[in-house]
């Protein structure tokens, strides 16, 4: 297909074609990414900064290594906190790294819709690493690509996601992608994180996680902010371990090999015990890989449009 | 001396709804009749120049009141100030406007309630009628000195922007404006329900991951507040209404005789928060859009009565303000110059409100409540008066735009149906849409 798009901002305007698109040139990436010798020339003189207004290690990392690989300069601007109060706005110093003639801007940040704001206002290519509680999408889009190695073809399938949906981008962007991809999609969780509106994705909500584990082939544990606790949200870890976390006894309830997948960093004890955290950490060593594979193709189908690695 | 020939004249306090001659002299209404004679006419002038309008296809109103406008002015200039602020009023209809005090600092005594007059007077365009806050510095805990600031100008009372949440401190406020004949006007928000919400919270709201504000944020004080209200037999004024349930409440409250009015925002009757986008900052207002069925229950509430009036709650921002992620932005719409517009476009062509009822509702009912001048064009009164031709067709751009601000979901679209011409006691203060 031919690639239109100039940002990557939320799966949920993406077509399939497209999001076939990108875990095709994701394939291509990650043999490329497996070589000896892993550096192209094809994003020669490119620039990529990555502008992180939310700390993040491995999601940034992730970023600069993909863009080193394929061989862009890349620039990484840490911020503390939201600027808003500190002066300078996410608009002056967006305009400021578009003056220094950035081609691709990474956005982290805190508030919902912010990558979309950036790709409103600037003239080079925004990916959005994640915005508040809105979307993460190259998060989904290496879990897809982990979960289709392991599965081949996911239509069809059943995956479960439990734990704190209501707050989480990865919950979303991966509810849009896996329904876009044809499979069935579970929200699991206690009412407070699991609220009736998120129905609004599209997916089927329950309470009850072991009456949604029959027959799921994915069983997808999010990482319960500690915080959350406070806030009044659920009344202990105790408790919502007890009734959420994702235990070696609990998981036989799918009458499958299901994978379990986790976008880390892991509570173990909490969402996950200790022994299928050991299962799961095996697979994010793989979906750390797949993560720069994904993030390579991103930017590449961004702007390496003349050059055809992948033909 | 004024003569508008053949023109439809709505004037709910007189109920008058036809076509009429009117005549305007030395600020007053000197006349309003179904056939005038040009010798008539010019005898009544008494050597006077008389200029002539044809108002066939227009109408005539008293000067709207809008009870609900942040004009910024002390302290935030920037987003709008007095001037600035009264231009954009006599441009979009209004003659009297009420400018709430979460102001920096807030009106909580009597020499900032007189600055404000002041500066209404010296710019000269609508009345500007400053609102004293309940509490001193708005912080929801001591009375502010209620009847000192009724003294010096002050029309009502509210600490709007925030919610008063001790209900102790409501009732204390409900039973101390007895002294001044006041009411207090509510902004009603459960501070906790509310959190740190962006948007109604719903299907919109979960979608895009925006934190949303439940309607019984609004709903629960507005329950509150009838009850301490009937209780105390204070006076109550119910800002901004947007939910369905709150319309409930408050059909329920007047039909017990609780002394309670309310008002409506036009966006509340115009949008819903599915046309919310998530770069969309202009739609981000306090209270939040609702569901497009409070969108129908506020207009039927509207139209029955049990909502008293229209108001804008014209909240003016910076563009720079706006220009930020969803979360950052500042709430509110500015609106003074595109309300009437707007509500002739959307609500009363389409045949879902009257607009006897929409004039009634920001006119005659404010300046009862709130023991205004105006609203009404009874001969012998000042003659606060706009002309308002349904055809005039006016494209929203930055450059006709007199307020400070650009927050308007209207910038950029074409809107048809605007007041041509407006008189503040009798002065001309806009012609043909530019303020003179």
């Amino acid at each position: 297909m031919k690639w239109q798009r100039k940002d990557i901002l939320a799966i949920e305007d993406m077509s399939v074609e497209e999001i076939r698109h990108i875990l095709h040139t994701a394939k291509v990436m990650k043999e490329i990414l497996m070589r000896p010798i892993k550096k192209l020339p094809t994003l020669k003189g490119k620039s990529v900064v990555n502008l992180f207004y939310e700390a993040s290690t491995r999601t940034r990392t992730s970023f600069e290594m993909a863009a080193k690989v394929l061989g862009a300069d890349t620039t990484s601007i840490a911020v503390a906190q939201s600027s808003v109060s500190k002066g300078e706005s996410l608009y002056d110093t967006a305009k400021t790294i578009q003056a220094m003639r950035a081609d691709v801007v990474i956005l982290r940040h805190s508030s919902s819709g912010a990558a979309n704001f950036l790709a409103d206002i600037l003239d080079p290519a925004v990916i959005n690493a994640g915005d508040g509680q809105h979307a993460h999408p190259t998060q989904a889009l290496l879990d897809i690509f982990t979960m289709q190695e392991h599965l081949g073809e996911l239509e069809g399938k059943n995956v479960v996601i439990v734990g704190d949906v209501l707050h989480s981008r990865v919950a979303r962007s991966n509810a849009w992608c896996l329904q876009k991809m044809g499979v069935n999609v579970t929200f699991a969780g206690p009412p407070t994180l699991v609220p009736a509106e998120m129905a609004g994705l599209g997916v089927k909500l329950t309470h009850d996680l072991d009456s949604a584990l029959p027959g799921a082939d994915i069983v997808m544990a999010l990482r319960l902010q500690l915080e959350r606790q406070k806030s009044g949200l659920f009344p202990s870890l105790r408790e919502y371990s007890h009734l959420y976390g994702l235990t070696t006894e609990r998981l036989k309830k799918t009458g499958k090999q299901s994978i379990v997948l986790h976008p880390g960093p892991m509570n173990r004890g909490v969402e996950i015990s200790d022994d299928v955290a050991d299962g799961v950490d095996a697979l994010i060593e793989r979906q750390v890989t797949n993560g720069v594979a994904i993030r390579m193709a991103l930017i590449y189908l961004l702007i390496g449009g003349s050059s055809n690695v992948v033909a | 001396m004024w003569w508008l020939k053949d023109v439809w004249v709505i004037d709910p306090s007189q109920k008058i709804s036809s076509s009429q001659d009117v005549l305007v002299k030395d600020g007053k209404v000197l006349e309003i009749s179904s056939s005038m004679t040009e010798e008539e006419v010019l005898a009544k002038a008494q050597g006077e120049a008389v200029e002539t309008i044809n108002g066939k296809g227009k109408f005539v109103f008293p000067g709207l009141i809008d009870v609900h406008t942040h004009l910024r002015e002390p302290g935030q200039e920037d987003k709008e100030d007095i001037l600035s602020g009264s231009r954009a009023a006599v441009r979009g209809g209004f003659t009297t406007i009420l400018a709430m005090a979460n102001t920096q600092p807030p009106l909580d005594s009597r020499a900032l309630v007189e600055f404000v007059l002041r500066q209404g007077e010296r710019a000269g365009y609508a009345h500007v009628l400053p609102i004293g806050t309940v509490t001193k510095g708005m912080q929801g805990s001591e009375l502010v000195e209620m009847a000192d600031m009724k003294a010096g100008g002050a029309a009502a009372f509210s600490d709007d922007g925030k919610n008063i949440q001790n209900a102790e401190v409501m009732r204390l406020a409900l039973e101390y404006a007895k002294l001044t004949g006041f009411p207090i006007i509510s902004h009603c928000e459960d501070k906790y329900l509310a959190g740190e919400g962006l948007m109604r919270r719903g299907l919109t709201s979960a979608r895009m991951g925006l934190r949303g504000i439940p309607a019984s944020a609004e709903s629960v004080i507005v329950a509150r507040d009838l009850l301490i209200a009937e209780e105390t037999g204070g006076k109550l004024h119910l800002a901004h209404i947007s939910t369905a349930e709150s319309v409930e409440l408050i059909r329920q409250a007047k039909a017990r005789g609780v002394d309670v009015t309310a008002e409506v925002n036009p966006h509340h009757l115009i949008f819903c928060d599915e046309e919310i986008r998530i770069t969309d900052t202009v739609l981000k207002v306090n209270p939040p859009l609702g569901s497009p069925r409070d969108r129908e229950i506020l207009i039927a509430g509207l139209s029955d009565g049990t909502i008293d009036m229209i108001a804008t709650d014209h909240a003016p921002h910076t563009q720079a303000e706006k220009a930020r992620p969803f979360a950052e932005a500042p709430f509110g719409i500015a609106s003074l110059e595109t309300a009437l517009s707007a509500v002739w476009q959307y609500l009363v062509k389409p045949g879902k409100l009257s607009f006897d009822r929409v004039i009634e509702a920001w006119s005659v009912s404010p300046a009862q409540r709130f023991g205004l001048l105006g609203g009404t064009l009874k001969p012998g009164t000042a003659a606060d008066m706009v002309l308002f031709d349904p055809d005039f067709t006016e494209e929203i751009v930055p450059a006709k735009l007199v307020s400070k601000a650009r927050n308007t979901p209207f910038l950029g679209k074409t809107m048809q149906g605007f007041p041509v011409m407006v008189w503040v006691e009798g002065r001309l203060v806009q012609r043909d849409r530019t303020v003179l």
